[in-house]
């Protein structure tokens, strides 16, 4: 039971597999080389910054990470299928997230449209965000379920845990992978027994990592495949001498082309790296670090990448629910030395949008 | 969605004849189908009858005016304030993104200021209805292949993800061939990785796990697998496995009555669970499924086996719905049942056909040939 074996390596490359035909059939670039959003008025710059709203208002709403991933991919993908307009963009991305939620998020946690607009601290009318609900629908054909950078990350995870957990034992079993068949090593619904394994500490980092990268402009020509390998190939360079052959096993199963697989992990190691050395006066984390103590989902910036597999080991949290004590788990040794987000302990209480919002009215 | 008895009198009529879509009547000669129409547009249709309500919809037998198919129409109910009910949208587009001969077919959305309204291919029967009008349980050759289809309907979402969450008779369509499709994806719901804590408030309380039913919020696709197992019992026994009637606790009952009642050997960690009760100690010892469901005794070991794997208390234990389908119990199948595209109906392998039931409550004299049944194949 405790090793799933080759049926569960099977299972996970089907669902890959599915993830993947579901990108490729509904994934578009959102932008043009030129770096503006199709034929719209709306400049990458403010793309960028609708995007960390976005992750704003999801973690006010208590969100998880899947339902602002597919906002998002909601978001882009009307966008490159429409011409909008730049008064319109904040509507349309917080319309997005509703129907994300609507998909994602079971309805007690969703609340009625009146109260997020009301939360989110937003003049726009429930009529708006209903008619924009519409044309979304319509445009994207009602056919909202793609896989999400996201999604990749708890993929690659699983098969990672499943293909080779003595890699990354910190991973451990156990950390939510194997959802699906009885057999599953993380599969144990209701099984207290087997709850004091640590949790996927990776998995979430990974995904704080992936919704900071979806946030920005430079890296949007990448699919999220490409994307959410181009994270855990960074980690595994780090944590493993071996880690070149898992790598390329990963790389070949989802099908990445090589050399813009390269240009993508480039990208991402500068990006984070970025992040890692920014200073507070960044606007991307100052929006970020606003709301970073007051939400349990909230991520906090990608950094220490190379420090990040011995930390929070001995956490015995619950199973799936452990994602919640996780990061706060984390947030405590970083926010002491981490640009803004401890400097931001004391808004707590401010109004959901930050002061020091993006320039998207 | 549910069908209303005015349905089955109407049945009684006709028969299985209101598989032909034009109903015996040569409807083709005085209507000319429109070739301008477009789908997406509610003039596409005609309402041709009301099948039944749910609890969020109502839906309609109608035609398509495009191509004179029968479709069933279902009407969301849309609230104002809250616009697109998740339901809708749950099932919209879990829908657009599954293609399996298992899988009620999604053709069309009609969708405006003030309705919105879904266009499924029409499919005659469903499993409840199905089981009302053969009752005493099912021809074991018909369950094999209905329990068959499910488990591949659910093998299929399964792969994507996806858990029903909803499974009951109801929501398994069954066409006048005997093709058993999955329907009513309201309360499914893509699946992440990791998951997140369901609601427990989802299955229908006779199909619902005891680990849901003991406040576990961390179920998976067992869940519907409990749910395959009850009702495979109920086609075999031709009345519910467990129909609890009053509240969880009661339903629990029924289920420990037959399994006996979980320890902390036999489950572990079966105590902690929000709903779990120390006093639980009447009759605990397990029943043999064979001397509960008295058709299980009639029939080969490998049904009652099949049986026992799906309705495992422990939902780790439960058997997946991809391993079902190599189960022993499906041995007799013409083999190249195993090896269809996702696409291809399972009567699509000669040899497979529906049986004639023993019982009809419709024609109690009469045995009908469901071979008889003129063909359409376009739905």
């Amino acid at each position: 039971m405790k090793n799933p074996g080759a049926a569960e390596s099977r299972r996970l490359v089907g669902l890959l597999e599915d993830a993947l035909v579901r990108e490729a059939r509904l994934w578009k670039v959102p932008v043009f080389k030129t770096g503006c959003t199709q034929g719209a008025d709306i400049s990458p710059s403010q793309h960028q910054d609708v995007i960390l709203w976005l992750g704003e208002m999801s973690r006010l709403f208590h969100f998880c990470p899947e339902t602002f991933a597919l906002g998002v991919c909601i978001l882009n993908r009307l966008l490159s299928a429409v011409k909008a307009q730049l008064k319109y963009l904040k509507c349309i991305a917080f319309t997005s997230l509703i129907l994300a939620a609507k998909i994602n998020e079971e309805d007690e946690v969703i609340g009625s449209v009146k109260d997020l607009v009301v939360q989110s601290g937003c003049n726009f009318s429930t009529a708006e965000i209903l008619r924009m609900e519409r044309i979304i629908l319509d445009k994207l054909h009602w056919d909202l379920y793609t896989a999400t950078p996201v999604d990749f990350i708890h993929i690659f995870h699983a098969l990672l845990v499943s293909g080779h957990p003595h890699l990354i034992p910190s991973i451990g079993l156990g950390s939510g992978v194997g959802w699906g068949s009885a057999a599953g090593p993380g599969f144990l619904p209701g099984c207290p027994g087997h709850q004091n394994r640590p949790p996927g500490l990776q998995v979430a980092l990974w995904t704080r990592q992936v919704q900071h990268c979806m946030a920005c402009h430079q890296l949007w020509q990448f699919k999220g495949s490409t994307l959410a390998l181009a994270i855990i190939t960074l980690e595994l360079e780090a944590l493993t001498p071996d880690w070149f052959s898992v790598f390329t096993d990963l790389l070949k199963k989802a099908q990445v082309e090589s050399t813009e697989f390269i240009h993508c992990k480039e990208m991402v190691d500068k990006y984070l790296t970025s992040l890692e050395f920014s200073l507070p006066a960044n606007a991307v984390y100052i929006v970020d670090g606003a709301q970073i103590q007051e939400e349990e989902r909230a991520w906090s910036p990608a950094r220490r990448l190379r420090q990040r597999g011995r930390e929070g080991e001995g956490d015995s949290d619950e199973y799936y629910d452990g994602f919640r004590c996780l990061y706060k788990e984390e947030m405590s040794p970083e926010a002491g030395e981490c640009d803004g987000e401890g400097a931001f302990d004391a808004q707590k209480d401010v109004s959901p949008c930050p002061p020091l919002h993006p320039a998207v009215n | 969605w549910f069908h209303t008895l005015q349905v089955r009198r109407l049945r009684v009529q006709r028969g299985r004849s209101n598989s032909d879509p034009l109903g015996g009547n040569s409807f083709e000669q005085d209507f000319q189908w429109k070739t301008g129409l477009q789908f997406g547009t509610a003039n596409s249709y005609l309402n041709l009858e009301k099948l039944g309500e749910g609890a969020y919809a109502t839906v309609y037998k109608g035609i398509s005016r495009i191509n004179g198919h029968l479709v069933a129409l279902k009407v969301i109910r849309m609230k104002t304030e809250e616009g697109v009910p998740f339901t809708a949208i749950r099932e919209a587009s879990l829908l657009k993104g599954l293609k399996h001969a298992n899988i009620v077919l999604l053709h069309d959305i009609i969708h405006t200021r003030e309705s919105l309204t879904f266009v499924f291919e029409y499919v005659q029967t469903d499993l409840a209805q199905y089981m009302t009008q053969h009752p005493g349980g099912l021809h074991s050759y018909n369950v094999r292949i209905f329990m068959f289809q499910l488990l591949r309907g659910l093998s299929y979402i399964h792969g994507r993800r996806i858990l029903h969450r909803d499974l009951k008779p109801q929501n398994l369509l069954i066409s006048y061939l005997g093709e058993l499709k999955l329907a009513d994806f309201g309360l499914a719901r893509s699946k992440s990785i990791p998951s997140q804590t369901y609601s427990s408030e989802v299955v229908t309380l006779w199909y619902r796990p005891p680990d849901v039913l003991l406040g576990s919020t961390d179920y998976s696709t067992a869940l519907d697998i409990w749910g395959a197992g009850c009702i495979f019992i109920e086609m075999l026994q031709g009345a519910p496995a467990f129909p609890g009637e009053a509240d969880v606790f009661e339903q629990l009952q029924k289920i420990w009555a037959v399994l006996g009642v979980p320890t902390e050997e036999s489950w572990p960690g079966v105590s902690e669970l929000p709903n779990y009760k120390p006093e639980w100690f009447l009759p605990s010892e397990p029943q043999q499924f064979r001397t509960v469901w008295k058709r299980l005794a009639q029939l080969p070991y490998k049904t009652e086996d099949l049986a026992q794997r799906t309705l495992m208390a422990m939902p780790r234990d439960r058997i997946s719905a991809q391993d079902a389908l190599q189960h022993p119990y499906f041995n007799t199948l013409p083999p190249p049942i195993m090896q269809l595209r996702d696409t291809v109906s399972i009567f699509k392998v000669p040899g497979v056909r529906l049986e004639t039931e023993v019982r009809d409550i419709f024609s109690p004299s009469r045995r009908i040939k469901p071979s008889l049944v003129p063909l359409a194949k376009c739905w």
